[in-house]
């Protein structure tokens, strides 16, 4: 029943393309698809190992960077480039998580937070290797094996790709568990130790594969945008992934994913009120907040432990 | 032959502050061994330090013959030796079942990657912890709570529920740190019982408790600490009848214990 909804939103999104030719209503999709994932690996790293990393930010960044140099400077493909994206993210996700996760939680968040402060500046201020504030416009629409992915259609596909893979293998760690240990690290790291589990692996694990999956996903937007600037390393995008994580339900997996999907279409569907629109959106945030302080999976498990509850002997 | 854990000449100091100074004894396999004294004795401090969570000064503990002294917590478990914690530890917030689960995955051959792909040696390593999960469950009389969030039970169901998840991975050696403080009297019995149950099974177990008559219907072995140092050891007969154990544990000489006792009578 859940596998079949699944298979079938899976497949409306598919074939997107072929429903609509609005160019605007793709292009929606598009940020959904790449927003979603994002959170879905920012909930990994927050919902599941417990750490509030802002570095995802940083990530982000450094990703759609990657992808921009690799194709405008160093004249590789897009396709290297989302793997440069990937590689220096998990790259720089080692380096800075290995010594941050000895250091206590909050000091973790100040470290994370420092360091997408510094990738903002290295985009402004290395104006050799960034352009700085100029940005790099005029990002090619990609190709692979003679298809051209120039039209935002066609563009789609491989937004939608990267979704599905980045998202299968997001479950794949979340369901098993791995997923459960780092649940468990999150609310009882004292007790993981006595049971033999060294948590920082674990940690660090999850915060790599969370950075190099951001990093991609920052290297699709950027060849979405076509334009890549200091601005992508606005605070707007950190602040859309921690909503769709908190929303969503910190934790709960499908509960990010849908999330995601409404959270990133929401703002547009709201256009027809162009005045009022961010203020009923926020009003939107703020009820589901009120009525579901967990997020969407955390009012679900809440009903579902009652009913285990209610059929106590 | 050595005993199973053999704990000799353990310092320790907080900031200046002898918490222990020289604590040795020895845990024969099979035996259930009672660490007793007053508040404020060293026997907390005595477990951390066995167990890696806290660092010993100096001295040497030995598991099964190797040195596990310095050790971190989770390579100590992973030899085998596994605590309980005075405040009950759970995972408050996953099934008892999960709780249980976990306690065990770190002991089978299943990898990272067979966990990612589903691999039939994670189904076995799978089938297996639920197998087990599922007797333990049985003896500490739980087993309807299985999918109940942790957090929702009793302090003394959590107990139990922190007892059956120290014995998942079925290790050499249990140490549990005041199993029945603050659980109900009738609930005390059934403890007991079941304790007793394990040993019987071969279990190895050390028990701080407070409660003097659970020790003393236990213990093969009792140690009695006090100001960071063994004050005693032997058999729960002998120690009833140590003067010094008295004074420490009650104030009182033997002769205000003998008038008590004669009082009572």
């Amino acid at each position: 029943m859940k596998l079949a909804g699944i298979l079938a939103a899976a497949l409306l999104l598919g074939a997107l393309p072929y429903l609509t030719h609005s160019n605007y209503v793709i292009g929606i999709a598009v940020s959904a698809c790449v927003f979603t994932t994002a959170a879905a690996a920012l909930n990994l790293v927050y919902g599941f190992a417990g750490l509030l990393s802002f570095a995802q930010l940083g990530f982000w960044g450094i990703g759609g960077y990657a992808a921009a140099l690799t194709v405008m400077t160093f004249g590789g493909s897009f396709w290297q480039g989302l793997l440069w994206a990937g590689l220096i993210d998990a790259a720089a996700a080692l380096a800075i998580g290995y010594p941050a996760l000895a250091t206590n939680r909050h000091a973790f968040v100040i470290v994370t937070l420092a360091f997408a402060l510094l990738v903002t500046l290295v985009a402004r201020d290395w104006v050799g290797l960034t352009r700085g504030p100029l940005g790099i416009p005029g990002l090619p629409g990609p190709t692979l094996f003679g298809v051209e992915f120039k039209t935002t259609p066609r563009f789609y596909w491989i937004a939608y790709g990267y979704a599905l893979l980045a998202l299968a293998m997001l479950w794949l760690v979340c369901t098993s568990r791995i997923g459960r240990t780092l649940v468990a690290i999150k609310q009882n790291e004292p007790l993981v130790r006595a049971q033999g589990i060294a948590p920082r692996p674990y940690k660090l694990a999850a915060f790599v594969i969370g950075a190099a999956i951001t990093g991609i996903g920052g290297g699709i937007y950027a060849f979405h945008l076509k334009i890549i600037d200091p601005l992508f390393l606005d605070f707007y995008y950190m602040q859309t992934f921690l909503i769709i994580v908190i929303i969503g339900g910190a934790g709960s997996f499908w509960g990010v994913v849908l999330a995601g999907i409404v959270m990133s279409t929401l703002p547009e569907v709201l256009r027809f009120s162009e005045d009022f629109r961010m203020i009923i959106y926020r009003a939107v945030l703020l009820a589901a907040m009120l009525a579901m302080p967990n997020g969407a999976g955390g009012w679900l498990a809440q009903r579902r432990l009652a009913r285990v509850r209610a059929e106590l002997p | 032959m050595t005993a199973l854990l053999e704990v000799l000449d353990l310092h320790k100091s907080f900031a200046g502050v002898r918490a222990l100074g020289g604590v040795s004894f020895d845990v024969e396999a099979g035996s259930i061994t009672g660490l007793i004294g007053p508040n404020g004795s060293g026997k907390s401090t005595t477990i951390d330090c066995i167990s890696g969570f806290q660092a010993a000064d100096g001295g040497r503990v030995r598991l099964a013959g190797a040195d596990i002294t310095s050790c971190a917590p989770q390579a100590i478990a992973r030899a085998g030796l596994i605590r309980t914690f005075q405040t009950v530890l759970l995972y408050e917030r996953l099934s008892v079942r999960d709780n249980l689960a976990i306690a065990a995955q770190q002991f089978d051959d299943a990898i990272w990657l067979d966990e990612l792909l589903r691999t039939a040696r994670y189904r076995r390593a799978v089938a297996v912890a639920d197998e087990r999960t599922r007797q333990l469950l049985d003896l500490v009389g739980l087993s309807r709570y299985a999918e109940v969030d942790a957090g929702m039970l009793s302090y003394g169901e959590k107990k139990l529920v922190a007892l059956a998840a120290a014995l998942m991975s079925q290790p050499k050696l249990v140490i549990l740190d005041e199993p029945v403080a603050g659980v109900n009297p009738a609930r005390i019995r059934e403890v007991e019982a079941i304790l007793r149950r394990l040993n019987g099974a071969g279990q190895t177990l050390v028990i701080i408790e407070h409660n003097v008559e659970f020790v003393t219907n236990l213990c093969h072995r009792v140690v009695v600490l006090d100001q960071g140092r063994k004050l005693a050891e032997g058999t729960p007969a002998e120690i009833h009848g140590d003067p010094r154990v008295l004074e420490a544990y009650l104030g009182m000489t033997p002769e205000m214990a003998a008038a008590e006792a004669k009082g009572a009578a």
